[in-house]
């Protein structure tokens, strides 16, 4: 079972194609690409808060766009479209169809991203990913605030054509011999985070609008000056990216559902309870936006309705961890490359959730708050949970994109270096937070604890650098000259493992 | 089941008693306040205890499967679904 | 499901719901209680603007970038911002709120020892962001 790339073909063929498959493999390439740009945006941040004062970057201003568009990078152009080359890959094949329902809204979807990257980097924004009014509307230098807004117009678009396209092909074009409960967990994890982003993304692109009217200065909906509330761009903001956190999520969980049943030789413990557990996500993440803005001068009553909100998520999280270790238990687990990523992947996702927890407790909002405990806590989830289910998922299907194997050893190393470095730079941000460092600050008062812990954080993502790098050079290599895999069984595992929807347990 | 009942009974009772009686026992005496950092703090470790506490039963779990069930681990077996089209 | 019991899942489940009960219920009880403003809490508005603080006491005296309260009073801060968000911290005494235009936020301490601390900006306002510092000097009461 090969997807691609075995041929080769001059590049026109598969930039202007609408298979599903190529149209994956842009996305894949793209997600990729941005990916290496944001994180060495994020090893630029590191090198200069290394010690107090002014190290590599010239000005406060240069630090804020960098951190910018970093965020902005990772989340919108590596994350989801990296989702998006999984799922235009497998959910065709896993729903036993030809390709996409709608093949050319697909590639119209696909090549909105690009133009899309293009106006967020040449513009280099400085408002954070959160575009705060009315910082965006009367202080953030134009055109970078303007082409980011519209860069992040057309990603939306782009976002909801692609979930649409999932989410017809799943329901509607899926093999009539399969009922909805016998399609993979992967399938199911896309089906949910489109339906959120169906959803979600909405209420952002009209956010979005008003923002652009605001600051062209014919509208105040965001202006204190001109009547406006910047708390109603908040819960706009909020409504849409708190469910986006269970869309960039979701799938990543979906594919650690592929690979460590896969890999431990055995089903899923409980198909039942991965479905329920997605459905309850993508519902119940809609009632926790606000546990955002508990600074923002809410009443008590808001801030408990939002922190029971916030709470009822954490029991469907929990079902997928329960789900990972009780369908490992008794497993002959292969510990293959993909393996490593996913159950590291597993435990940071179980760090980041308790992390969640004591964030979502609403007294603790005083010292947690904008300090570096926030920014430690979601990057457990974006790289811990999130980049490792997909990077482990890359590696798995490295084999049947290229017909090549990747190298095993260097794929090891990738990430033993990886996780080592996400535990330095993540776990240390918690703690540095709780010294009471704000985020976002281009430079920070010689507190000794502040700087010890700074530079074991600079260290940390020093390694993680690294191990890119090696994870670059492994890929580009094995793409070209790895050694020939073997397709029916890449990995060495015995049995069929392709088509996962005939894998049930019996006993459930 | 009882088990659980109880169990949770038990819980209900640990916990949530004192936390009524310190709810309602809050004066409101002039030129004595609250402390925020301790009430805030307090808060914040006891949470940690149990996040910990949960994180390593969890992480445990985990780090001993990881080891147990490894396919070169002397003990290893063939999974009843090997062989099998599931 | 059919058939076959699930209930090492159903304890698990039960047992994470119960945790997040007492995760909700302490936190509330917390909060209510760093919510109660004491009745005879002296007000001190609190200005943000891009990059400083403002202080104006009950008195009318005004500060800027400092502030000088005396131990073993409580004060309630009155926030509001003129130009763009920004966040009033005093991370050693664990008060925090967003100063919002348009808004008045409060948020109230009781110092109990003399000392100096640092106040600081935690909501990303522009360019001297990281530098839109203050000091809290604690000092014995003059009367």
């Amino acid at each position: 079972m090969t997807l691609e790339l075995q041929k080769p073909r001059p590049i026109w063929q598969i930039m202007f194609s609408t298979h599903h498959t190529d149209v994956g493999l842009l996305y894949l390439i793209t997600s990729l690409t941005f990916l290496f740009l944001g994180g060495s945006l994020a090893l630029g941040i590191r090198a200069e808060l290394f010690y107090p004062g002014s190290q590599i970057i010239a000005d406060s201003m240069t630090f804020n766009r960098i951190f910018t568009v970093h965020g902005t990078t990772l989340i919108f152009l590596f994350i989801i479209p990296f989702a998006s080359a999984v799922g235009n890959y497998y959910v065709p094949i896993m729903v036993r169809y030809k390709d996409m329902a709608y093949p050319k809204l697909n590639a119209i979807a696909f090549w909105m991203i690009p133009p899309a990257g293009v106006l967020i980097w040449l513009g280099f924004a400085d408002f954070t990913w959160y575009a705060t009014p009315p910082y965006s509307i009367i202080s953030a230098p134009g055109p970078a605030a303007d082409m980011w807004i519209f860069g992040l117009k057309i990603l939306g678009i782009s976002s909801v054509l692609g979930a649409l396209n999932f989410v017809v092909t799943i329901l509607k074009c899926k093999h009539p011999d399969m009922s909805i409960g016998q399609i993979p967990l992967m399938a199911w994890a896309f089906l949910s985070s489109s339906l959120i982003i169906i959803v979600a993304i909405p209420t952002f692109a009209a956010a979005l609008l008003m923002l652009l009217t605001d600051r062209l200065g014919v509208s105040g909906f965001f202006n204190p000056a001109m009547g406006g509330d910047p708390i109603a761009y908040a819960h706009l903001f909020w409504f849409t990216f708190h469910p986006e956190v269970y869309v960039l999520v979701i799938p990543a969980i979906g594919m650690m559902y592929e690979i460590i049943p896969r890999f431990s030789r055995k089903p899923i413990y409980s198909y039942n309870s991965g479905v329920f557990a997605f459905v309850m996500l993508s519902i119940v993440g809609f009632s926790s936006w606000a546990h955002h803005m508990y600074a923002t001068g809410m009443s008590f009553t808001e801030k408990t309705v939002f922190m029971v909100g916030t709470l009822a998520a954490v029991p469907a999280s929990a079902m997928h961890v329960f789900n990972f270790v009780a369908t490992m238990w008794n497993g002959r687990i292969r510990f293959a490359t993909p393996m490593m990523w996913a159950v590291g992947g597993i435990a940071l996702f179980f760090s980041a959730g308790a992390g969640g927890v004591v964030n979502s407790a609403m007294p603790l909002d005083f010292t947690t708050h904008d300090t570096y405990w926030v920014v430690g806590h979601f990057h457990l989830f974006v790289m811990g949970t999130i980049a490792f289910g997909s990077i482990g998922y890359l590696y798995y299907m490295f084999p049947y994109v290229t017909g090549r194997m990747y190298n095993e050893t260097w794929g090891k190393i990738h990430f033993v270096l990886s996780f080592i470095g996400t535990i330095l730079v993540f776990f240390t941000q918690h703690v540095l937070g709780l010294y009471g460092m704000p985020r976002r600050i281009y430079d920070y008062p010689p507190i000794p604890e502040w700087i010890a812990m700074n530079q074991i954080a600079t260290v940390g993502a020093m390694i993680i650098g690294i191990s890119m790098a090696i994870f670059l050079a492994n890929m580009i290599h094995s793409a070209g000259k790895g050694k020939p895999a073997d397709t029916d069984d890449p990995f060495g595992l015995g049995g069929k493992y392709y088509y996962p929807f005939e894998a049930k347990n019996p006993s459930h | 089941m009882k088990f659980i009942f109880g169990f949770l009974l038990i819980i209900g009772v640990l916990v949530i008693v004192p936390a009524v009686d310190f709810a309602f026992a809050a004066g409101d005496e002039p030129g004595k306040y609250l402390d925020r950092r301790a009430v805030i703090w307090n808060l914040f470790y006891k949470m940690m205890t149990v996040a910990f506490t949960v994180g390593s039963v969890v992480s445990g779990t985990i780090i001993w499967q990881v080891w147990r069930f490894r396919e070169s681990h002397p003990k290893a077996k063939p999974t009843s679904y090997e062989g099998t089209d599931w | 499901m059919s058939g076959h019991s699930n209930w090492p899942e159903w304890i698990y489940v039960a047992v994470v719901i119960a945790l997040m009960a007492w995760v909700g219920a302490e936190a509330w009880e917390a909060e209510r209680l760093v919510e109660h403003v004491p009745a005879d809490a002296k007000t001190i508005i609190v200005t943000g603007q891009q990059w400083f603080w403002t202080f104006e006491h009950e008195d009318g005296t005004k500060e800027i970038g400092e502030l000088h309260v005396e131990v073993g009073k409580a004060y309630k801060f009155e926030i509001v911002s003129t130009d763009v968000n920004h966040s009033f911290n005093i991370h050693d005494y664990v008060v925090l709120i967003d100063a919002i235009p348009g808004r008045v936020n409060t948020v109230w301490f009781a110092p109990d020892k003399v000392g100096e601390h640092d106040i600081q900006c935690r909501e990303y306002c522009g360019l001297i962001h990281y530098n839109m510092r203050g000091t809290l000097y604690v000092t014995e009461p003059l009367s």
